[in-house]
């Protein structure tokens, strides 16, 4: 096994005891960058070759020499003897949504192509203050809005790893991709809608949402500010909690951010799972869409491998001694989708209304005569479409004569789902769960360009993660076993407010008893194209 | 104006005169600044922030709804306003719309005989409807076929109060103004200075029929920078708007700027005409929750509000109207006015009057505030009782004013050691008296010849004389006798 | 069944291109509506849950008690330092203000 595929936390103990250097844990990574990734995203990138076509392509801005140089820095601390921080040395990818002195933060979208933030996000500075090695900004849909990170800016847009033909998931997909594809060992996404988790699902690798307020959002370029959540790709749930022990807690540069200790995670994954009561709900076995002709709602079991997968966690689970709970009923799941078209659409017209030309990022070139045109011009040409389509909806639903219809209604609906959560965890209530065992997507990684347009049934691929940015509580998703396309399916478990513990502990348990499983031997198709 | 009768309602915005903006720890005051250079990523609206509420903005919007007797609310929220303009770097406003911090209250105003046109004055009941926190925009500035944008006062923090349409006239929109600036002054919240843009006034205005309760289109009126700008605005667009409905005509709800230069109105299409701002609940703020005991730690030490001590002063010190209005311009000085008149015990009128003439006079060209006086009220009360009692005449007393100011020294003292005790001996008297008739026959003949007014010149030169130190009714008295 | 799909007309899709301060063509402009009005068909869902008059609408999914929240920020000064590098970022400077062209004021009278 390549140093670059290993865990961070062997890596880390591997640095420590000084068997190996910072500078070859980066070089190993930056090896298997220049053997898999290709041509970074970019503006104008041209007509592709042939090779794009087998490239992971997870970066916008690789930073080598930066990150040679922090490395250097941090082996000469080891070598003194220092303690550079729980994460150093280990290289780590940045979702480009992030702002991050010094580079370019672009959130994949050309009205930010050349913004270059004068502050860091938090999340970012607590990590790099770890002794993380930032190896880069890797790409997303633009402004974060999608679930395949086809719509960004920057082309061409990551793969999937596990075959580049596909996608790899979104909108963190270059963070999901990098990390399965063994070119950084941890990255920090956000998820709004899921998406941390379904990427993470479809590239076979953990990815974790915190509890809304577990992770500041400051320096995080704003979709959904009541849904973002900053949180953590890695290969393992172990090295998921590594990376929450560094980037969680509270900030005073964000109100929201929760004033709620945090835990040791690495410590919490040894806890007791016997006595646990982990619950199966039906409605998270089945799809809820509309028909695109009638209108009409069609209800469609998800594949019977994706509940397999999830049913045999669930033995193994029951083996470890915790209860399984089956049919607990969460009735208002399906409102999901459409609660969230509009509150999040709401927040991101909103959100977007600072990108005008005016003070930083793009502005037309072309000559304007008055301010209105200014705007205008810049907006248009600035934005793609996936963020005009966003600008529109959120415009219509919180207009002054719609708006209790649509945008009023829709937070009163986030209390209904909210409500199903409370009533499944209520330690006094009928069910009192620590957990609930659900699969992450209906579906595995689905081909480029397959459902790119259709912006009703990329959104629906989101129906089992949406719940839980509504109700603000914790979800992890972790590898589950590969489907019969070749493609890892993940497996989800969705928590109490900061359960994370309780969530990367079972996630953890689960690994640890399915280690020898014939299907970790698999890899990714780009790796075994060596 | 016929029978018609004027409705107008204000809505003020006031700089709140924290140390740090609304929502970042930038100064909030930067009126001396170069332009862009008191910002930070948070109020010049770059990527990636959020908006952190200053503690001190809550508890000074706080006193100002208690002074107006408004319903404080326990839990307000935040909401976006969302519209374009490049003075506003996030595209959206943080204000509160729907449930503000305060709501209700009132305040009733004084309408002095001057302002009253039956000459009489009378009391004008001015209900609040609502008060709010929000955060002020950055200023632009046109330069030919451009616009300069400067971002220093965003997210200066602001209050916004808006009164029902109760008030009926140009002359109680500008006492409003007045009572308005001088309650802010007074709470220790605000600069209030029209000039500066920390107090900034528009005025809604409709006329009706006068026994009609109806509430007819509104125009409204902004960008006036004066009280005075005030006055003169509403009462051209009540005149306007007399003369378009006595013309046949309808009001139609435009908007109207004051060009001060030009002393007119004129219709704009401002920037807000037609906007769907699209409120929402801000999701980067949570609740704004007043618990009852931090609500009880802001009011400790609630002051007595100027128009409640301007009655007090006027009943408890059998003051007139016109000194208890004087003495309760500044909260200082009534402070002021009452440790002397304490101290002094005498009548308080006396005080009332050293404070308003002399007083004023030296604070004036000292440019201080009355607490930072070394002619503490101890002092000026001892100097008062000195004149009482005869031992300085008023003229010394006066100039010892600024003489215990610059010195820090008692009156008592400063007699002692100048001298400047007043020359009351008959015989000492009686001698420059004496001695001032020998030095003008002239004027002496003009006196015996029937000009009795030049007594007061001989009391004069018996003062210069004897340096201003002879008691003055004792001179006259004797030189009346020493001329006959 | 009403025909659903008329619902963003546009006249309404052009007021909105405007409050949004955006310029399309017409191709984009033709998808963009098309699927403001597919997304529409889903959320007209909400319209048809039944919400208890009592329900309250949710700001944020996560409370709040007392406890979790941070203290207020105490009104004290903490200068940024960079105010001229965010300056740096603006297209068009001068005089140390951002420039941008001039908005037409109508005034009448």
């Amino acid at each position: 096994m390549e140093i670059c595929d290993l865990t961070a936390l062997e890596i880390s103990r591997r640095l420590r005891s000084r068997e190996i250097s910072a500078l070859e844990v980066l070089e190993s990574c930056l090896a298997r960058v220049r053997q898999v990734d290709g041509q970074p995203g970019s503006l104008d990138s041209g007509a592709g070759d042939n090779e794009d076509a087998r490239k992971v392509h997870a970066f916008i801005t690789l930073m080598e020499d930066a990150a040679c140089s922090q490395a250097l820095a941090l082996d000469k601390e080891l070598a003194t003897g220092g303690d550079p921080g729980p994460l150093a040395g280990i290289p780590i990818t940045v979702k480009d949504i992030f702002c991050v002195r010094d580079t370019p933060s672009t959130a994949a979208s050309r009205i930010l192509s050349s913004f270059h933030a004068p502050y860091s996000a938090t999340p970012v500075e607590r990590m790099l203050k770890a002794g993380a090695v930032l190896l880069g900004k890797v790409n997303l849909d633009e402004f974060t809005y999608g679930s395949s990170s086809e719509s960004s800016a920057f082309q061409p847009s990551p793969r999937n790893p596990w075959d580049p033909s596909r996608v790899p998931g979104g909108s963190s997909g270059g963070s999901a991709a990098s990390v399965a594809a063994g070119e950084a060992y941890l990255s920090l996404g956000t998820d709004t809608a899921g998406s941390i988790r379904q990427p993470a699902a479809f590239c076979g690798v953990v990815g974790m949402k915190p509890t809304y307020g577990r992770v500041s959002r400051y320096g995080l370029i704003a979709f959904g500010s009541s849904l973002d959540c900053p949180g953590p790709l890695a290969r393992s749930a172990a090295d998921a909690a590594l990376m929450m022990n560094a980037i969680a807690g509270v900030d005073a540069r964000d109100a929201t951010s929760a004033n709620v200790p945090v835990p040791d995670y690495l410590a919490a994954l040894q806890g007791r799972i016997e006595g646990m009561r982990i619950g199966l709900s039906p409605d998270y076995f089945q799809i809820t869409f509309p028909d695109a002709e009638s209108g009409a709602y069609n209800q469609q079991a998800l594949p019977a491998e994706m509940e397999a997968a999830v049913l045999r966690a669930a033995e193994i689970y029951r083996g470890m001694g915790a209860q399984i709970i089956p049919d607990v009923p969460l009735p208002n799941t399906r409102y999901g989708i459409p609660a969230y078209f509009v509150i999040s659409r709401v927040e991101a017209a909103s959100n977007l209304h600072r990108y005008d030309g005016v003070k930083y990022g793009y502005r037309t070139p072309q000559p304007v005569s008055e301010l209105k045109e200014l705007y205008r011009r810049s907006r248009a040409e600035g934005f793609g479409l996936q963020p005009k389509l966003r600008i529109l909806m959120g415009m219509y639903v919180s207009a002054a004569q719609y708006s209790e219809q649509y945008y009023h209604r829709a937070l009163r609906v986030r209390t209904l789902i909210r409500g199903d959560f409370e009533e499944a965890f209520d330690p006094h209530g009928k069910y009192r769960l620590d957990a609930l065992l659900t699969p992450t997507t209906p579906s595995t990684a689905f081909p480029m360009g397959d459902v790119y347009g259709d912006s009703v049934l990329m959104q629906y691929a989101d129906q089992l993660t949406v719940p839980a940015n509504h109700a603000g509580i914790p979800g992890i998703s972790f590898p589950g076993g590969i489907a019969a396309d070749g493609l890892p399916l993940g497996i989800q478990l969705l928590g109490p407010d900061f359960s994370e513990d309780i969530l990367l502990r079972l996630a953890h348990a689960y690994e640890q008893a399915s280690a020898d499983a014939d299907w970790r031997a698999v890899r990714p198709k780009v790796l075994k194209e060596a | 104006m016929g029978n018609y009768e004027a409705v107008i309602g204000l809505e003020t915005h006031i700089q709140l005169n924290t140390l740090t903006k609304i929502f970042c720890a930038c100064r909030a005051d930067s009126w001396e600044d170069a332009p862009n250079s008191n910002i930070c990523p948070v109020c010049s609206g770059l990527p990636g922030v959020l908006p952190v509420l200053n503690q001190s903005v809550v508890e000074k919007a706080v006193l100002l709804a208690q002074a107006v007797r408004a319903e404080i609310h326990a839990i307000s929220f935040f909401d976006r306003k969302n519209y374009f303009y490049p003075d506003l770097p996030k595209g959206y406003q943080i204000s509160q719309f729907d449930k503000p911090l305060a709501t209700g209250g009132y305040i009733e105003l004084p309408i002095p005989r001057t302002a009253d046109p039956a000459g009489k004055g009378y009391a004008r009941h001015v209900r609040i409807h609502k008060l709010h926190i929000e955060e002020d925009a950055g200023k632009t500035r046109r330069q030919g076929e451009r616009r300069l944008v400067d971002f220093n006062r965003c997210g200066v923090p602001l209050v916004e109060m808006v009164t029902e349409p109760d008030l009926r006239s140009a002359e109680e929109a500008a006492q409003y103004v007045i009572r308005l600036r001088q309650l802010l002054r007074w709470l220790g919240i605000s600069e209030a200075d029209m000039e500066k843009g920390n107090l900034r006034c528009d005025a809604n205005v409709s006329i009706r029929p006068a026994d009609s309760l109806v509430l007819n289109e509104k125009t409204e009126i902004k960008n006036v920078n004066s009280i005075d700008s005030l006055r003169e605005a509403v009462r051209k667009e009540i005149d306007r708007q007399t003369r378009q409905v006595e013309a046949g005509k309808v009001i139609q709800a435009w908007t109207l700027e004051w060009d001060e230069d030009a002393g007119v109105l004129r219709k704009m299409r401002s920037k807000e005409s037609e906007a769907d701002y699209r409120y929402f609940r801000e999701p980067d703020l949570l609740s704004l929750e007043i618990s009852p005991q931090w609500k009880e730690r802001i009011l400790k030490g609630f002051p007595e509000l100027p128009l409640d001590r301007r009655q007090r002063l006027m009943a408890q010190y059998r003051l007139p109207e016109y000194d208890a209005d004087i003495l309760t311009l500044e909260r200082g000085l009534a402070d002021y006015f009452e440790a002397t008149a304490a101290a002094y015990g005498g009548d308080p009128k006396k005080v009332s009057n050293w404070l308003m003439n002399d007083v004023a006079r030296l604070l004036s060209e000292l440019d201080l505030q009355p607490a930072e006086l070394r002619l503490t009220p101890v002092f000026l009360a001892q100097l008062l009782k000195l004149v009482d009692s005869g031992t300085i005449n008023i003229t010394t007393g006066k100039a010892l004013l600024q003489t215990v100011h610059d010195s820090g020294k008692a009156p008592q003292v400063l007699v002692q050691e100048g001298g400047l005790a007043q020359v009351k001996d008959d015989a000492a008297i009686r001698e420059v008296c004496l001695r001032v008739i020998a030095q003008h026959p002239d004027e002496v003949d003009a006196y015996r010849g029937g000009k009795h007014t030049l007594i007061g010149w001989f009391v004069g030169q018996v003062m210069r004389e004897t340096g201003g130190k002879a008691d003055a009714k004792q001179a006259g008295t004797v030189l009346s006798e020493l001329l006959q | 069944m009403p025909n659903h799909e008329e619902q963003i007309t546009p006249q309404v899709f052009e007021h909105l291109v405007d409050l949004a301060a955006l310029d399309l063509d017409e191709e984009e402009a033709e998808y963009l509506r098309r699927e403001l009005n597919n997304q529409l068909s889903a959320i007209r869902e909400l319209e048809t849950i039944q919400l208890p008059d009592d329900l309250t609408s949710a700001a944020h999914g996560v409370p709040y008690p007392s406890e979790r929240r941070q203290a207020l920020r105490p009104d004290r000064h903490e200068p940024f330092g960079g105010s001229a590098e965010i300056l740096a970022l603006a297209p068009q400077l001068d005089e140390g203000c951002v420039i941008v062209p001039e908005i037409p004021h109508t005034t009448l009278e």
